[in-house]
């Protein structure tokens, strides 16, 4: 038991501390061969030869295999009218030709029977290019290039275009965030058995089982339910296992053509280029207010990049237009296609990016207007969604700045700027605000009770680490009234009834309304047993239903006759019915009169070196409105994590492309610097806990991806105000503070 | 001055050489010279593998979790692949392979070491302990226990590297304070970010005493 | 990674022997520069004489010079009392390097033969004069943040990564080396080399020697003013972006002996001698050490991203003196 009275400790927690918690290159099979994968070393051109002669003479070699003796796919041959198509709708398929869109590229596959023997090989695989210019720098093509046409996010206008020009108070700022990289620590890895010729087992690293279903079903043009899709546990993904990536599909290939089990995992530095990282992007602001400190304009432009070969688009400016309220707001959003890899959707995608710029702003706003940064917020919060005119579902942002600020002890902040000092550090406060969209999806969840009293409730998702099993487990306590003990919750498989994929802080609303609608169709079942079984019988039990029994630790209670208990196996024994089962088919909700938002505030404490520049967090606070909170330990968890990555986008982490070359510089852990512990203060994870009336039947919103969001604002903000510098580059890394 | 003693664990240094020449001119008539007869009768059904199987591999004792292994491997193979793909010891994590996250932490003789940059070869002779060799049958060590309570850890992944590293930093003296726990911590790397977690659970450890 | 003999032996004379039958050959003992090197197909030796039984893991006091055993491993020396107490400094450094467990297993000579961590040189596919002569240096006008500002070259602008050897050049410390013909011995600061026209050759260690131990002369009134400051991008295990090693001789405010390393900023840890020279005989003022500082930089040059090094390293060399000396 942890922190919290009323909490259950992870239920998988056990299988995690003993390392028997089994990930996906984790599974013996027998016969299973090894996988590597070769990557281009140029950026942009065609392969002209590969040289696989020495890597297939390698001792234990059983194939190495890319587009020259590719397997042939119906759905590999180009669409009638590709021809016409331009190369950013046609995607990148593994193997495919001897195409090179970027530097990393899978290009072949190294089988052998050992993984030594697998990588000495690959490493003898030497291909010759032809090769073109390439362009890989934002910065270089935001002044040569036009930006992607058809982006259908480019422009949004709120009253007048570019209003905040005539305020009375203007600022006008540049932010720029590098490229952020996943890199969860389990490296991207899966294990392939091919059953049949169109059947086959996939242990893979997934966020989205049903995707990664869908999608290796589509390149063998097999039905999805022959793909056998297990995920039992996923080592950290964060948005990097939400799609079914090329070295994956190249592994399932692979095991086919050599008709063996195979198993592959990415290496580190494969990790920048073949799963995605957050786009790069350079955010303008412009914002005007009055003197009194009422937001007149906001206009957000931000430019960011994606791949030569396909469209990433993500709500960067989206939360400018519903997070204050502001009369007049402008986004515009400009695409620049490279020739890097395919970006993808990182933690708190879009708003993680869009809310560091916006939220720096509003701090350079209220000092231009020598306003307190967090009375400026309060001053232009938003009562109703600004940008749609609808009431919110629930908003306790206020109530989580409240707590926040007394928590941190803000009123201690000197408003003056550079003022604070503990030694020869300089103290600084800074504060920054999150939000993120919250809905209901759709979920199936399948029930199996047992007359023994225990409860199995199924459902096809995976939990790369939030503990969606340890909250269903209690939440599902909580709904149908049995000790979790009795509880299994069984995921990570694709024959169980689909659930939702593991992003866009949907699974807890998703999966959780279904547990809740299941506990309801289930108790209902009970209900009409208990009325057929002469323990309960009274003279009007024949109209009874779900509200007047009561369903306790196990038991249902008559609410007229408490003594009338009887344990739920009782009820199934005394009816003859040894299990009790269904399937709950719970539909997504879209809300058409109210808006829902989950909201985090940030406040943090610091300390920055003058003379060296270090920077060091002292106290951290952060304040969730998740709604109802359905399992606390691990929710605070989510929030600690949520701040640890906001850490490293703050303070450390930088992707860098050499552009001479298009290629990663620094993609290790060595150099590419995620926080360590020594970077970490004790943080205080909290929350408002107020259920929403209208999101789900729980009234739990999402939290994953908000606790993140606007969390390097309140550091950079911090830092301006310990030191009067402002620094619009993440990260703040020494070298720019002395 | 000793006489040189050349540690070949089984193997007779004579054919070393051989086994380089072997390896240098890739000949199979060269192999078929210098190879012992009853080998040319072996490898007739798969005569690349078990010449190669003969030549690359050589011997090694370990104790495992105080469990025996008398092992065959090639000098290459690292103690962190030898314990998942040959041993199935899967707790033992890879998290990047060149030293850098610390996922792969086994002790070694009592030592905290990164499995990944430690040859399996080199380890001859030695006592190994994996995150399998921790709990006491099915009485967990009282690390695993207090990372259980703190909730120290999220997807997993990081955590047997996170324990071995927490029971060495608190058998070490250096879990003394909360900074020094965070120092001494740093060589793991959680992306999760459980780290203020993974500092009360060792805390704990720490301040209940006791032999761990 | 290729696949390799290994030979195990238990003397130096038969570990100098195994190396030199081998044109490839080198002597492996925490591994954790090499094996890295190796998987990464920066290194391929075809054999690799394995010395970790060879008897070189004493710390030994003898005559006012300490002696550290190459295969004392870098956590034993960091935590050794007599070290502590004796050779703060060298304590102080090694605890600012890598991580516990990478010093469980790295070692006193294999520290000093570590191998930059500049990302061209990792990356086989990139240019790296280092690595292989004649392909330029990739970072000379590329991603460069980390690199040098003293003593660097057109060919190489790489940094060594050590801390502990920081330490032990403002220590004085020597490298004892045997070979076939017997020991010798050669102050650290000149056992690496600078970069030149020839950046792969990083000392002047030659085929079959074989270092064996460190020696560093005792002086216990360096010792009670000593500090080791590294300035790096997070918290812990990470590379210095610059590091200062600092130990004064103090009477009263008088200072009269100073000692001065910094590391991050060269090819091999940087001597500031003509700082400590200026120094000596002054009083600890903030006046002074900044002085110091300046003729610290005198030959300092930037490449571009690793210009604020050219500001960060003069004050962090003033912090450390004005912490060392008491006055902050």
């Amino acid at each position: 038991m942890g922190f919290f009275p009323n909490e259950i400790d992870r239920v998988d927690g056990r299988a995690k501390v003993t390392g028997t918690a089994q990930f996906s290159y984790e599974y013996d099979i027998p016969n299973l061969a090894y996988g590597v994968i070769v990557a281009s070393t140029i950026t942009k051109g065609t392969i002209t030869s590969i040289n696989t002669k020495s890597a297939e003479r390698a001792p234990g070699v059983i194939a190495v295999i890319s587009h020259l003796n590719m397997p042939k796919l119906k759905s590999y041959e180009p669409a009638a009218d590709d021809d016409k198509q331009p190369a950013i709708h046609k995607g990148f398929k593994v193997f495919q030709n001897n195409v090179v869109h970027f530097n990393g590229q899978p290009i072949a596959i190294v089988v052998a029977d050992t993984f030594e023997r697998a990588t000495y090989a690959a490493s003898l695989v030497k291909a010759q290019y032809k090769i073109e210019e390439h362009h890989t720098d934002l910065h270089e093509a935001i002044k040569n290039q036009k930006p992607l046409e058809g982006n259908p996010d480019n422009i949004y206008t709120r009253g007048e275009a570019d209003a905040w020009k005539n305020a009375p108070v203007k600022i006008e700022a540049e932010y720029e965030i590098p490229y952020e990289v996943h890199l969860p620590m389990e490296m991207h890895a899966l294990t392939v058995k091919w059953d049949s010729d169109d059947k086959l087992t996939v242990y893979e690293k997934t966020q989205a089982m049903s995707g990664t279903q869908g999608s290796i079903a589509r390149v063998f043009g097999i039905p999805p339910q022959n793909v056998h899709v297990i995920t039992k546990f996923v080592g950290g993904a964060f948005g990097s296992a939400g799609s079914t990536w090329p070295h994956s599909i190249a592994t399932v290939i692979a095991a086919k053509k050599i008709g063996r089990p195979l198993k592959v995992s990415l290496t580190r530095d494969q990790m920048f280029t073949m799963v995605g990282y957050r786009p790069k992007a350079i955010q303008k602001i412009g914002m005007g207010a009055s003197k009194d400190g009422k937001l007149f304009g906001i206009t957000h432009e931000a430019d960011a990049n994606t791949s030569n070969y396909g469209e990433f688009r993500e709500g960067i400016v989206h939360s400018t237009r519903s997070f204050y309220a502001c009369p007049n707001v402008t986004t515009r959003y400009k695409l620049y296609p490279l020739d890097l890899s395919l970006p993808t959707y990182m933690r708190g995608p879009g708003e993680t990016t869009g809310m560091y710029a916006l939220e720096c702003a509003m701090d350079e706003m209220a000092h231009a207007l020598k306003i307190d940064p967090l009375e400026f917020r309060l001053l232009n919060y938003a009562e109703t969604d600004p940008e749609r005119n609808l009431p919110y579902s629930s908003k306790f942002l206020k109530e989580a700045y409240q707590i926040g600020a007394d928590t941190i002890g803000w009123k201690n902040r000197n408003p003056q700027i550079a003022s604070m000092k503990e030694g020869e550090w300089q103290v600084g406060y800074g504060m920054g605000s999150g939000i993120f969209h919250s809905g209901r999806g759709a979920a199936k969840v399948g029930v199996k009770f047992s007359d023994d009293g225990s409860l199995i409730l199924q459902s096809g998702v995976t939990d790369m680490g939030p503990g969606t099993t340890t909250s269903m487990t209690k939440l599902a306590s909580e709904t149908f009234g049995i000790p979790a003990n009795k509880i299994k919750f069984e995921i990570g498989d694709s024959d169980l009834p689909p659930g939702p994929g593991q992003y866009g802080s949907q699974t807890t609303s998703a999966l959780g309304s279904a547990v809740s609608d299941a506990s309801v169709s289930w108790k209902k079942k009970l209900v009409d047993m208990a009325k057929q079984i002469s323990f309960f019988h009274t003279e009007k039990i024949h109209e009874a239903d779900l509200k007047d029994f009561l369903f306790e630790n196990g038991h249902m209670i008559l609410s007229e006759e408490p003594e009338k208990k009887l344990s739920y196996a009782d009820v199934l024994k005394y009816a003859g019915v040894p299990k009790l089962e269904l399937l709950e088919d719970s539909k997504s909700v879209t809300q058409d009169k109210y808006i829902t938002f989950a909201y985090a505030v940030h406040f943090v404490k610091l300390l920055v070196h003058p003379v060296t520049g270090v920077v060091k967090l002292s106290k951290i606070v952060a304040v969730v409105d998740g709604g109802k909170i359905v399992s606390e330990n691990t929710a605070r968890s989510q929030v600690i994590g949520g701040v640890v990555s906001g850490i490293g986008m703050a303070l450390t982490e930088e992707g860098v492309v050499d552009h001479r070359y298009g290629r990663w510089v620094n993609n290790n852990f060595a150099d590419y610097h995620v926080p360590v512990q020594a970077d970490v203060p004790h943080i205080e994870a909290l929350f408002v806990n107020k259920p929403d009336p209208i999101v789900n039947p729980i009234g739990a919103k999402g939290i994953g991806e908000v606790t993140m969001v606007g969390f390097s604002s309140a550091v950079a903000n911090a830092v301006f105000h310990a030191t009067g510098k402002r620094i619009r580059e993440l990260p703040i890394t020494p070298d720019k503070l002395i | 001055m000793p006489e040189e003693k050349i540690d070949q664990p089984d193997k007779k240094a004579a054919l070393h050489n051989a086994r380089r020449n072997f390896l240098k001119q890739s000949s199979f008539l060269t192999a078929l010279a210098i190879a012992p007869p009853s080998l040319i009768k072996a490898a007739d059904k798969n005569l690349d593998e078990k010449f190669s199987k003969y030549f690359e591999q050589q011997s090694l004792k370990l104790e495992i979790n105080g469990v025996s292994h008398e092992l065959s491997v090639e000098p290459r193979v690292t103690l962190l692949d030898l314990l998942r793909e040959q041993l199935h010891f899967t707790g033992t994590k890879k998290g990047c392979d060149y030293g850098q996250c610390g996922a792969c932490t086994v002790h070694v003789d009592g030592k905290r070491v990164l499995s990944c940059l430690s040859l399996a070869i080199m380890q001859n002779g030695k006592k190994i302990t994996t995150i399998e060799g921790l709990a006491d049958g099915d009485k967990l060590h009282p690390m695993q226990e207090a990372f259980i309570k703190h909730d120290g850890f999220q997807c997993g992944y990081c955590t047997p590297g996170q324990i071995m590293s927490a029971v060495a930093c608190v058998r070490e003296g250096h879990a003394d304070s909360d900074d020094n726990i965070r120092e001494y911590m740093s060589g793991n790397i959680c992306r999760c970010g459980a780290y203020p977690n993974i500092v009360d659970a060792i805390k704990e450890v720490k301040e209940k005493g006791g032999t761990i | 990674m290729i696949n390799f003999d290994y030979v195990k032996v238990s003397s130096s004379k038969s570990a100098i022997e195994a190396v030199n039958k081998d044109a490839t050959a080198k002597f492996i003992a925490g591994g954790t520069n090499l094996v890295d090197l190796m998987k990464r197909g920066v290194e391929a030796p075809e054999k690799l004489v394995d010395i970790t039984s060879l008897p070189l893991n004493k710390i030994e006091e003898d005559n006012g010079i300490i002696r550290i055993g190459a295969l004392v491993p870098n956590s034993v020396v960091a935590d050794d009392d007599l070290i502590i107490q004796k050779l703060p400094l060298l304590s102080l450094a090694l605890k600012a390097g890598a991580s516990p467990q990478l010093r469980n297993m790295a070692t006193t000579g294999g520290n000093i033969l570590q191998r930059t961590r500049c990302p061209y040189f990792y990356d086989t596919t990139m240019p790296c004069n280092k690595r292989q002569s004649g392909t330029g240096c990739g970072a000379l006008h590329g991603y460069n943040r980390m690199h040098a500002i003293f003593g660097a070259s057109e060919s190489c602008i790489a940094v060594h990564p050590s801390d502990m050897c920081v330490a032990l050049v403002a220590l004085n410390a020597k490298v004892v080396i045997s070979n076939k013909s017997g020991d010798r011995r050669t102050l650290l600061a000149d056992f690496q080399r600078l970069p030149g026209a020839t950046p792969h050759l990083e000392n002047y260690l030659v085929k079959g020697e074989l270092i064996t131990s460190i020696e560093i002369p005792v002086n216990d009134a360096l010792a009670k003013n000593s500090l080791y400051i590294k300035v790096r991008d997070r918290a812990s295990y990470a590379f210095a972006l610059v590091s200062v090693a600092a130990a004064l001789d103090m009477d009263g405010h008088t200072i009269k002996d100073a000692r001065l390393a910094m590391g991050g900023v060269a090819h091999k840890p940087w001597r500031l001698t003509s700082a400590e020279n200026f120094l000596k005989g002054k009083s600890a003022s903030e006046a002074n050490f900044k002085q110091a500082a300046t003729i610290a930089m005198k030959d300092a040059k930037g490449y571009g991203q690793n210009n604020f090094k050219l500001k960060m390293a003069p004050n962090t060399i003033v912090e450390t003196l004005k912490t060392v000396s008491g006055l902050s």
